[in-house]
């Protein structure tokens, strides 16, 4: 029995990775903050101690450890420590000089050019120049870096006319805002000459990696932890102040608890642990609990509708479902109020949001129930209207949220039967087969709605393709704005396009964004300057200390 | 009935008969009790039992009643455990009366079948099974059925190896009786006694088979079940033990009252402690 649980962990994390690999890339949002408590302001008083050793729980252990070609937000709680990113997300998303130390871009949106910082080396001791800026944008992140492949495909070429210039050339306008929001996730750095000419998938460096960030690379045991240790040339004066730094694989939630409990690790973050543990060391205060410095991390549950199912191709019935799910009650009693309601496919989190772009679907039983009278579906001797198969993605929340929606449209008279599938075989049933009329899953907002949330709605993303419409509903509307959007430069324009996809996304609801979520971090008391920027756990963490 | 009052002296089948008694009592009232669907919502998640009086046992992390679902949880128990009990026992009498009776290749034959059986632990075999199939609960208690079968076999397999020589079963020879007469009419009610026994051991390993499946997550999900019920209170154990420990104390009752029952039933059937 133990072994057997054993392998269902293990199992658990690859599907884990599986999942997180689509969360990728948390862009930067807005600058709203949901909830809050951590690191006071009267804190940055104190002086940083330098030493110590920090050690903090994750709970999906990776096969790559490339951030160049591969972005999720578990990655870069591994790797962000030791390579960095042109440019990251600072406080109100503004982009912050890592590599890159300034950029510009031509009138026409096609040329775009970094400056690149001087006099930094990497981990092996050679310089670091826009030749590798140029080998990475062109080998890694355009050819096989999920999503950045998408944010280059229009790149034809990076041009280097000296060791500190690298000049990015793309065919069609490129927005500026997306290239700086999108680098703090796709636009990490890993060494040209480590790399060239080799094979770029079965690299050694791929599972060791050689960078520029302020901790270097000693070991990694898959499964059990990545240990890494101070970086002594590190090009800020004096950072990093930790000398060794831990990453934990703790994939149980009631586990990482006690782990955090016994001081066994200082941190966890993307609300690993269970919400009412959550609620509890909030209360104590040898702890900080809170989603500060996770405001790039908002994830939105999903429920999707297959509209190739007869009852679920009338919008009506749609709507009526989308009226009859109490989500407030939700939040408040099942979330703790850590989350709320949707307000369409772009959270409230983010820079592009634009209230009251979204039609809102409120709580009312009575409407939904006419809605389903009108269209046609009356409540047959036994009090059902209709039998629907909900399937959720694996995962707890995700699967105590398919439960509250059964329980939710079970009194208007929906009954609906829940099937248990595992990450591989939920993309097989419902992204590829589309055997399914109910679904429900979490889409990570990108910080750019042309990244990751459009592709939901968009048509003629072939099946099989995990987390994009499988709903079967089409508008050419929609799909013309989504296109226009990608290559619109002036950055209100883009942002009112995007609150017209909203309006069209949310009208005919193939999939409603139901709630809005922004991860928590649970950290020890003692730690200093953490969780002070939007993204805080997938950040190079060179200013973190330990206070005695 | 000299039987009867042979178990009615063991304690151990009186215990059992009692804790019996109980979880067949939980599982008749529970529509009456609770005639509503156990896994609705109820109220508000996670209240603390004896304190609000809608919910004796308080509510889960989903705000579904815990009483509720451990009544209907008891149908499921019960339902689960007889249905795979008899498939195993069907099975495994059949594969064994034959493979005892006939020897040979036929015995080889079955007994190779059962052994690949065996060398597959049978919670293994079982995950196998659910993740091919599917988790109704109809099917389930079929493929639990099919995993707990080979012990069956082995025992009755055993018993009629020793009984197919005797007198009685050579005189029914004699007379020319049938193979399956001699099987089924002769040999068989004088091979049931041990049989009878382990049947009570599956039965209780038929529960426990269901409430880990239902731990894991791999159980019929729209089907109040205890295993469930530990599954969902294990990640709030801190903060609401209740959760998991009710099921868990009903596992424990169901579980201990078969096997005290198959312990009587031994003691009855065992000739050395009959005392006339």
């Amino acid at each position: 029995m133990r072994r057997r649980m054993g392998r269902h962990h293990r199992k658990g994390c690859e599907m884990n990775d599986l999942m997180i690999n689509r969360r990728a890339f948390g862009l930067g949002a807005g600058a709203t903050i949901l909830a809050g408590g951590m690191s006071p302001a009267a804190l940055a008083q104190e002086t940083p101690r330098r030493g110590g050793v920090l050690t903090v729980q994750t709970y999906s252990d990776l096969r790559t450890l490339n951030p160049a070609m591969r972005a999720s937000y578990a990655i870069h709680i591994y790797t962000s420590k030791m390579v960095e990113p042109l440019v990251d997300l600072g406080v109100d998303n503004q982009p912050v000089p890592k590599l890159a130390t300034s950029w510009s871009s031509s009138a026409d949106g096609k040329t775009i050019t970094f400056k690149l910082r001087e006099g930094v080396k990497w981990h092996d001791g050679k310089p670091f120049t826009s030749a590798d800026v140029q080998f990475c944008a062109m080998e890694m992140w355009k050819k096989y870096q999920n999503y950045g492949t998408l944010l280059h495909r229009f790149l034809s070429a990076v041009d280097t006319p000296d060791p500190h210039t690298a000049v990015f050339r793309y065919d069609q306008p490129m927005p500026m805002e997306l290239l700086l929001r999108a680098a703090c996730e796709l636009c990490y750095v890993v060494p040209k000459h480590v790399f060239e000419g080799t094979d770029l998938l079965k690299n050694p460096a791929n599972l060791a990696p050689v960078g520029t960030g302020p901790f270097k690379f000693v070991s990694y045991a898959p499964g059990q932890n990545l240990i890494m240790e101070r970086n002594p040339d590190y090009w800020v004066a004096g950072q990093p102040y930790l000398d060794r730094l831990i990453i934990r694989v703790i994939n149980d939630a009631a586990a990482t608890t006690a782990s955090l409990e016994s001081g066994d690790v200082q941190a966890s973050f993307f609300s690993a642990i269970p919400r009412t543990d959550i609620v509890r060391l909030a209360k104590d205060n040898r702890f900080r609990v809170g989603t500060k410095g996770n405001e790039a991390y908002t994830i939105l549950n999903t429920i999707g509708f297959n509209t190739r199912k007869k009852e679920l191709a009338d919008v009506r019935v749609r709507r009526a479902l989308a009226h009859a799910v109490d989500l407030n009650f939700y939040c408040e009693e099942f979330l703790m109020g850590y989350g709320k309601p949707a307000k369409g496919p772009i959270p409230s989190t983010s820079s592009f949001f634009v209230p009251g772009s979204a039609q809102e679907y409120p709580y009312d039983p009575k409407k939904a129930e006419a809605l389903l009278d009108e269209a046609g579906f009356k409540k047959g001797p036994d009090g059902t209207r209709m039998s629907l198969r909900l399937m959720p993605n694996q995962s707890d929340d995700i699967r105590a949220f398919a439960t509250y929606i059964q329980q939710s449209l079970q009194k208007i008279g929906v009954k609906v039967n829940i099937e248990l599938l595992d990450a591989a075989g939920y993309i097989a049933k419902v992204n590829r087969d589309w055997d399914f009329e109910l679904c429900t899953d979490t889409n990570l907002y990108r910080g750019d709605p042309g990244v990751g949330s459009t592709i939901w709605f968009q048509s003629g993303v072939p099946a099989g393709t995990p987390w994009s419409n499988q709903f079967g509903w089409t508008s050419p509307k929609l799909d013309k704005l989504v296109e226009d959007a990608l290559v619109e430069t002036d950055s209100p324009k883009r942002k009112a396009m995007y609150g017209e996809f909203v309006k069209l996304a949310t009208d005919e609801i193939p999939v409603l964004m139901a709630l809005e979520q922004v991860f928590i971090s649970v950290a020890s008391a003692k730690l200093r300057n953490d969780h002070n920027s939007p993204r805080w756990p997938g950040t190079s963490w060179a200013d973190v200390w330990i206070a005695s | 009935m000299r039987t009867v009052r042979f178990f009615l002296t063991s304690p151990a089948g009186i215990i059992g008969l009692v804790l019996l008694v109980l979880v067949l009592a939980m599982a008749a009232s529970a529509g009456t009790l609770y005639p509503n669907d156990p896994l609705s919502l109820a109220g508000r998640p996670l209240q603390a039992p004896f304190v609000n009086p809608r919910f004796v046992l308080g509510t889960d992390s989903s705000g579904r009643d815990v009483a509720a679902q451990m009544f209907h949880g008891a149908r499921t128990s019960l339902l689960i455990g007889i249905s795979a009990t008899l498939v195993a026992i069907v099975v495994g009498v059949l594969v064994g009366s034959i493979s005892g009776y006939y020897g040979g290749w036929v015995d080889v034959t079955l007994m190779r079948i059962t052994e690949a059986f065996q060398t597959v632990p049978n919670f293994i075999l079982l995950l196998v099974l659910v993740v091919i199939f599917g988790a109704r609960m109809d099917l389930l208690a079929f493929m639990i059925g099919l995993v707990s079968w080979t012990a069956v076999a082995r025992l009755t397999r055993a018993e009629f190896l020793t009984l197919r020589q005797r007198e009685f079963v050579q005189a029914c020879r004699v007379l020319g009786m049938g193979d399956l007469r001699i099987i089924f009419r002769e040999i068989l009610p004088n091979a049931l006694p041990p049989v009878i026994v382990y049947a009570s051991i599956v039965m209780a390993f038929s529960i426990l088979l269901e409430s880990a499946l239902a731990f894991l997550g791999l159980s019929d999900p729209n089907v109040a079940s205890w295993g469930k019920l530990i599954a969902d209170g294990r990640r709030v154990l801190r903060t609401a033990w209740y959760v998991a420990t009710m099921p868990g104390l009903a596992v424990l009752i169901a579980v201990l009252s078969v096997s005290l029952i198959g312990q009587g039933i031994n003691d009855a059937l065992n000739p050395r402690l009959r005392r006339d």
